[in-house]
């Protein structure tokens, strides 16, 4: 049985409804069931068991912990995921103000990777074996073992000790002016991109590589006098460019948790560093909040990008197996 | 480690020959590599003259690599580098092959077991880990950090909940290739029990490749760890941790970056040769 794409994604988004109570629930779980306890986590180790046991009473901690998920989940449907224990902010408002930053920088750390990986894939692919080819391999190579975190501080070192050129920490908003904004932005999208570069890069030009040796297509556009090159730009690439769509979806979990270090790091307003914050100040509705919204971010963006690949390649659409 | 297990399954799989495709410097540099930092982080504290990770004098703090007495200089306390880069690879070193052991058993078991069982056994256990899986690994690890603690131990746990689901995917993958292959419908037919030939015939088959991703695993886990670290949520000063050290060298990167990039070099040299080693077994298994 062969659906028809409609029936496909109505099928996926009915099937994502167990994963995100799924995921609701793992979240709620771990963060409630692990010894110490959101009690102990914001008195501190040193509390006294009476104390533990007041502020427990006080948060309601003490109903069982499916009656809470309960509680939680109804109002998280409607929108509502608790309060800061700090600020009294609500949690949502709080992520509203963060997630647009966060978003900036993410797509910012795509672009960077994209611009830098596409043209060294293809010189890579043209010509295999030959120079280029094997300078990239070793900066993928690099790029894939270099922590995020030594890649900024290599940056901050050079462009903005040394050379002074760029600010080593702190955040303009948009609404400052673009330049002000992405003179902010740059070093902490670099230092995320390095991985998606190298990635994109490695996956490319091994695509590329292949088509090339393997496909009708190919043999069939050659016999037509089309150099290498055209061939390579023209057809092998924008065939490639579709397999990065499952790379994004597989990476964007690490990029996520690679915001929480590059935005501590240059100070940036974002939801990584509310992360951070709120796991030392304690605030255990805010890092709960946080840490599902990421996870949820997660399944969103592998949904779409499995989508887009069965909307652009019809072969991969489900049958009744999937 | 991995050279062991891949030894045992040779024969079933009718391959070239070890010795042959064990040849080659992309495999022994970075093993050797990674066999010279352990023996230095382990053994060298014990039999060299090496000063503590604490024993710093404040009169020499800050002082650069090749100083005398202090090869790598020496941080802000006076703690010479090289010693504590020593005893903090100790840390990242047990955090990485710990958490890994520890989701390679989970993990391998879980997947197998999914695999080869499949039905509802794959389904609820997949589902389960698949959703575990969407939580960001750096992300899991700060939140069950924070829940648990700051000690080498539950760093290990914390890591463990991304190597686990991590692992069982792979051996599942594996384990359903295997399903199909005719010396283990041989032994279905043969009237062999379930236990015995996944005890005879799939887990030495699914180990190799679960061995060299393991490699790759422990990489992430190390980054993992320091980033945990770094963040002051994993191994805190005065203990000696990698990521620690380049956290607290971060002040000071205008005025004596050794003290960032010394730990930084520790890290960035085993990471590598860890993904080089696992690299270079990959090939080996993909060409065979």
């Amino acid at each position: 049985m062969v659906l028809n794409l409609t029936q496909v994604i109505g099928r996926r988004i009915l099937q994502l409804i167990p994963v995100l109570v799924g995921v609701t629930l793992i979240n709620f779980l771990l963060l409630n069931l692990l010894p110490g306890g959101t009690a102990v986590a914001i008195l501190g180790a040193s509390a006294t068991s009476q104390e533990v046991t007041v502020l427990t009473k006080e948060l309601g901690l003490n109903r069982p912990v499916m009656v809470r998920y309960w509680d939680w989940l109804w109002a998280a449907v409607h929108g509502n995921l608790g309060h800061s224990l700090l600020t009294q902010q609500s949690v949502a408002s709080l992520l509203g103000q963060r997630v647009p930053v966060t978003a900036e920088l993410l797509l910012l750390a795509f672009l960077i990777a994209f611009v830098l990986s596409i043209p060294l894939a293809v010189l890579s692919a043209w010509r295999p074996r030959g120079v280029v080819d094997r300078i990239s391999n070793l900066l993928a190579m690099v790029g894939l073992s270099t922590p995020n975190f030594i890649v900024a501080l290599v940056l901050v070192l050079v462009l903005a000790i040394h050379l002074r050129v760029l600010p080593s920490t702190g955040f303009q908003p948009l609404s400052a002016g673009l330049w002000p904004n992405v003179q902010t932005l740059i070093m902490p999208a670099v230092a995320m991109s390095l991985v998606l570069f190298a990635t994109y890069l490695q996956v490319l030009r091994g695509d590329m590589v292949d088509q090339l040796a393997k496909e009708d297509y190919v043999v069939a556009v050659r016999a037509r006098g089309v150099s290498t090159w055209r061939l390579l730009v023209q057809h092998v690439l924008r065939n490639s460019l579709f397999g990065i769509i499952t790379v994004v979806g597989v990476n964007i979990g690490t990029l996520i948790g690679g915001t929480v270090i590059v935005e501590s790091m240059f100070s940036i307003p974002g939801v990584g560093q509310l992360l951070v914050s709120s796991i030392f100040s304690r605030d255990a509705p805010v890092v709960e909040g946080v840490v599902v919204m990421m996870a949820i971010v997660v399944v969103m963006v592998n949904l779409v990008t499995d989508l887009l690949y069965a909307v652009l390649d019809p072969r991969v659409r489900y049958g009744a197996t999937g | 480690m991995a050279l062991q297990a891949s030894d045992a399954v040779v024969p079933g799989l009718g391959l070239p020959s070890l010795r042959s495709r064990l040849r080659g410097l992309d495999l022994w540099v970075p093993a050797a590599v990674l066999a010279a930092m352990a023996v230095a982080c382990f053994l060298v504290p014990l039999f060299g003259h090496v000063p503590g990770p604490n024993a710093g004098v404040l009169s020499q703090t800050r002082l650069p690599p090749l100083s005398r007495g202090h090869l790598l200089g020496t941080d802000t306390l006076g703690n010479d580098l090289l010693s504590r880069c020593l005893y903090g690879g100790q840390v990242s070193i047990e955090v990485g092959l710990g958490s890994v052991a520890l989701g390679l058993m989970a993990g391998g078991v879980l997947g197998i077991l999914a695999g080869y069982k499949g039905a509802i056994y794959d389904s609820s256990i997949m589902r389960l880990l698949d959703m575990i899986l969407a939580f960001p690994p750096l992300v899991l690890a700060l939140a069950v950090a924070s829940y648990l603690g700051p000690n080498e131990q539950d760093v290990i746990f914390a890591i463990a909940f991304f190597t686990t689901p991590a692992t069982a995917r792979l051996a599942r993958a594996q384990t359903l290739k295997l399903r199909e292959r005719e010396f283990i419908v041989a032994a279905e037919l043969a009237g062999h029990k379930a236990w015995y030939i996944l005890r005879r015939h799939v887990v030495p088959n699914v180990a190799p490749s679960l061995l060299t991703f393991g490699l790759t695993l422990v990489a992430v886990a190390m980054i993992i760890e320091a980033a945990l670290d770094f963040l002051g949520l994993g191994i805190r000063p005065p203990e000696p941790s990698w990521g620690s050290m380049i956290a607290s060298g971060q002040s000071y990167l205008s005025t004596s970056p050794w003290i960032v990039f010394v730990p930084t070099g520790f890290l960035f040299v085993t990471v590598t040769s860890l993904n080089l080693l696992g690299n270079a077994l990959r090939t080996r298994w993909a060409r065979s």
